[in-house]
């Protein structure tokens, strides 16, 4: 860790970063004409942009100043805050680039190199970025460590020893047993064992010293922050919803990308007070809203702006996710005075790493809570842990609820995946079938 | 070359047939087990008969309705044949968990078929493996058998499986893996005189025969097929199973020796070093461990690309064919940087994407033939 690189990484966080803000602040476009059938825009919007924003571009001064690592999802980070580690998740950085449009190009950078069309496109982007340097966010830092865990697929595990080949850098995937059926003591008691097993690792890699204090004090801010997380989706139960579902997958980075630090907690504090306050003054995410829609899947992130107003316009309203909710759903099993044994059950209990029995309780759950009409199932062929299944939970949905729904084939990033004809024909089709449910 | 020995010569029926004369006679139960890592031994202690289902011969209509176009060949005639009835002539399933797709149709069979039939589910630890993988699989295997033991109106249902019971048959296993290991080393050596189709549609009799049986077939082909060295060029099979068979017969025609393989179906499972030891536990754990790297089980990919080096010199192959399954993710992730890896060795290689049962396209049978012109001008 060399003097310069910590006084470069201290400037850049307590002044240029502020700056660079303030510039793009100053850039600001011609105020957009927000269309009639979306209710008034919401302020947090610019906070999340200024904390995302911060988040990469710190990162770029990091190298050398602090451990980083590249992260999973669904990974328990919490033991990687305790050695100070600055986390980079791939996964994020991928919706990011899918968002932009970017997929297709960085996709293509892996694919000259052998990795199949046919792979996740998450991956296909990240090892793109990792082959050639390229990102929208400037440039992403080498991870010194790789943590992948694979509760939410086996996928990342695959991606992640791809680049501890490239890189020659340690990896740790934390194995959690898929729960065919409810999770086992022995399931729990694997998980634990290797937590602890990896503290010497990760000591090396970092300098630094576990600590059980600063884990339990750490446990407790990602357990905050997951609950406000939860608290915020709930208020999408009132009509009108104040938010939509595309809003949350954008206010979802925070919790993926900065769990465990005092950050995330502040952020959701506010993005909380702002819905509330939405929910008194009666304002909706859109104007009219007429028809309560549920998401299954993860987003289709190119597609992202244009659902929204496809839908708005229509006066329906995405109020809840299964993806969005993942991050929400096993809070309460984190327990700082039982610290591994409750991270082994918030983290593999989460959604995918969960039986299809689990998951249509789960929809129905959220179908009733949110006064669900109608459920929109992305097939993403990028994700088979989400998709595979999919189409009997559509139709055992239509059988015990009653829920119409559409299947739209697509990917999370890359639109080569995408066709927009078919996905309107289907769209369309599902339009009516709503319509008609008065 | 011989073409291959015949049925009759070692008195097996076709594999329904002999799957049926064994519930009917010696009243085993039978268990479809999906791939790829099956405990076989915790399987034959109980009584039942583990029937691998890779490939059947079906064409996939009704699977299309519960599964997606990008889903494997593998899985999707697996559920196409319990959906088409199959599983009623079963006793029981087992998945392990190879895949996500596997895991998922494992969830989607137990939680929303109504097949009436115990199914079990395999989860075996994945790499970089520590202290806590053996702890794991080790009592995961424990609560395997005592799932498996006895019928539903048994006794012994439920009942822990005792070292005593166990031992015998991980004996078997291990003689098993003897056998294999030997032929493997003598087809390495280029004395094993038999076609490649051959030696892959014997050695896959494993998928389905009782360990007995099994190494009768194994030792016949040990016993009667040393022959004279063979002098064409000399391939090495990775990938997931030897399918379609068309290409290993293109591969006879063409002169082309296989001489060794890591397939999935196949050498990444065969190679078992079980240890002799008091308890069976410790050595159903131990050869776990002890097999090939293998993408499915999370092994590193400098790791399998060491292992392959070392087989590929050993049996004097000068290219690699990967024999891939589309859409089969563990493995389209390795391959790009193993290929580097052998061709940065000096060693050819050619990767094929196909569906299983897919007939042999003229397009698959060119690559082939050039691949090969390659090979031979080395």
């Amino acid at each position: 860790m060399s003097f310069l690189g910590v006084a470069r990484y201290a400037l850049m966080r307590d002044i240029g970063a502020p700056a660079l803000f303030r510039i793009m602040e100053g850039r600001k476009k011609r105020e957009r004409q927000i269309p009639s059938y979306f209710g008034p825009p919401m302020d947090s919007l610019s906070e999340l942009k200024r904390i995302m924003m911060r988040h990469y571009y710190l990162a770029r001064y990091a190298e050398g100043v602090k451990p980083i690592a590249w992260v999973t999802s669904g990974a328990p980070v919490e033991l990687l805050r305790v050695f100070d580690f600055y986390t980079i998740y791939p996964e994020n950085h991928g919706a990011l680039c899918g968002a932009r449009r970017k997929g297709p190009e960085l996709c293509e950078e892996a694919e000259s190199r052998g990795y199949d069309q046919d792979l996740c496109s998450y991956a296909r982007v990240d090892l793109g970025v990792a082959f050639s340097g390229k990102t929208p966010v400037g440039r992403l830092p080498k991870p010194d460590l790789l943590f992948a865990s694979n509760n939410i697929c086996q996928t990342v595990a695959y991606w992640y020893k791809v680049l501890a080949h490239h890189w020659k850098i340690p990896l740790i995937v934390f194995d959690t047993p898929y729960n065919f059926d409810e999770i086992s003591e022995r399931n729990i008691d694997y998980m634990i064992r290797q937590m602890k097993e990896m503290v010497p690792l990760l000591e090396r890699v970092s300098g630094k010293k576990y600590d059980e204090g600063k884990f339990k004090d750490i446990l407790l801010l990602a357990k905050e922050a997951s609950l406000l997380w939860g608290e915020v989706l709930s208020t999408m139960r009132n009509k009108p919803a104040p938010m939509t579902i595309f809003e949350a997958f954008g206010h979802l980075a925070p919790i993926v990308s900065l769990r465990g630090l005092p950050v995330a907690i502040q952020y959701y504090q506010s993005l909380l007070k702002e819905l509330k306050d939405r929910v008194d003054r009666g304002i909706g995410a859109i104007a009219q809203e007429r028809k309560r829609l549920m998401w299954d899947n993860i987003a289709i992130w190119f597609k992202v702006k244009d659902f929204s107003h496809l839908f708005a316009q229509r006066g329906m309203n995405f109020v809840t996710a299964t993806y969005t909710n993942a991050w929400a759903e096993t809070t309460p099993y984190m327990d700082e005075s039982h610290p591994l044994e409750s991270m082994a059950k918030a983290y593999s209990l989460v959604i995918l790493n969960n039986n299809l029995n689990h998951r249509l309780r789960l929809m129905e759950r959220l179908i009733g809570e949110y006064e669900v009409d109608g459920l929109v199932v992305h097939s993403a062929r990028s994700c088979k842990p989400y998709s595979v299944g999919q189409y009997d939970l559509k139709r055992l949905l239509l059988d015990r609820v009653s829920v119409p729904s559409v299947v739209i084939e697509a990917d999370i990033t890359d639109f080569r995946a995408y066709s927009e004809e078919q996905a309107n024909t289907r769209l369309e089709a599902f339009f009516e079938s709503l319509e008609a449910r008065q | 070359m011989v073409e291959c020995i015949s049925m009759k010569q070692i008195s097996i029926p076709t594999r329904r047939e002999y799957i049926e004369r064994q519930r009917r006679e010696k009243d085993w139960r039978i268990f479809g087990v999906f791939p790829a890592f099956v405990p076989k031994e915790l399987f034959w202690a109980s009584h039942v008969l583990p029937v691998e289902i890779w490939d059947p011969p079906l064409t996939t209509t009704e699977s299309n309705a519960h599964l997606q176009p990008y889903i494997c060949s593998v899985v999707k005639l697996g559920m196409e044949a319990l959906l088409q009835g199959y599983g009623r002539d079963l006793d029981g399933l087992l998945f392990p968990h190879t895949c996500d797709s596997i895991q998922n149709m494992a969830s989607m069979v137990h939680d929303f078929m109504d097949l009436s039939l115990p199914c079990h589910f395999f989860y075996h630890p994945k790499a970089p493996y520590t202290e806590a993988s053996k702890w794991f699989l080790r009592g995961h295997l424990q609560d395997l058998a005592t799932g498996l033991m006895g019928g539903d109106d048994s006794e012994n249902r439920g009942s822990e499986m005792s070292p005593e019971i166990l031992r015998p048959w991980v004996d078997q296993g291990r003689e098993i893996h003897a056998l294999l290991a030997e032929l493997y080393a003598i087809r390495a050596s280029g004395r094993l005189n038999v076609s490649n189709a051959c030696f892959y549609e014997k050695v896959r009799m494993g998928e389905y025969l009782l360990p007995e049986d099994y190494q009768g077939v194994l030792s016949s082909l040990l016993e009667n097929d040393r022959g004279a060295k063979h002098d064409g060029p000399v391939v090495f099979l990775s990938g997931i199973l030897p399918s379609p068979r068309e290409i290993l017969v293109l591969l006879d025609d063409l002169g082309v020796r296989v001489g060794d393989d890591d397939l999935l179906a196949c050498g990444r499972r065969f190679k078992v070093q079980t240890p002799v030891g008091e308890n069976p536990w410790d050595a159903l754990v131990e050869g776990y461990f002890s097999m090939p790297p293998c993408s499915t089980r999370g092994s590193l990919v400098q790791d399998r690309a060491d292992y392959l080096l070392e087989a590929v010199e050993r049996c004097g192959a000068v290219g690699v064919i990967f024999l891939m399954v589309k859409f089969c993710e563990p493995e389209l992730f390795d391959v790009p940087q193993l290929t580097r890896i052998l061709k940065d060795a000096g060693l050819s290689t050619l990767v094929l994407d196909c569906e299983v049962n897919q007939a042999l396209s003229g397009q698959l049978a060119t690559r082939i033939e050039a691949f090969v012109e390659t090979m031979r001008s080395r």
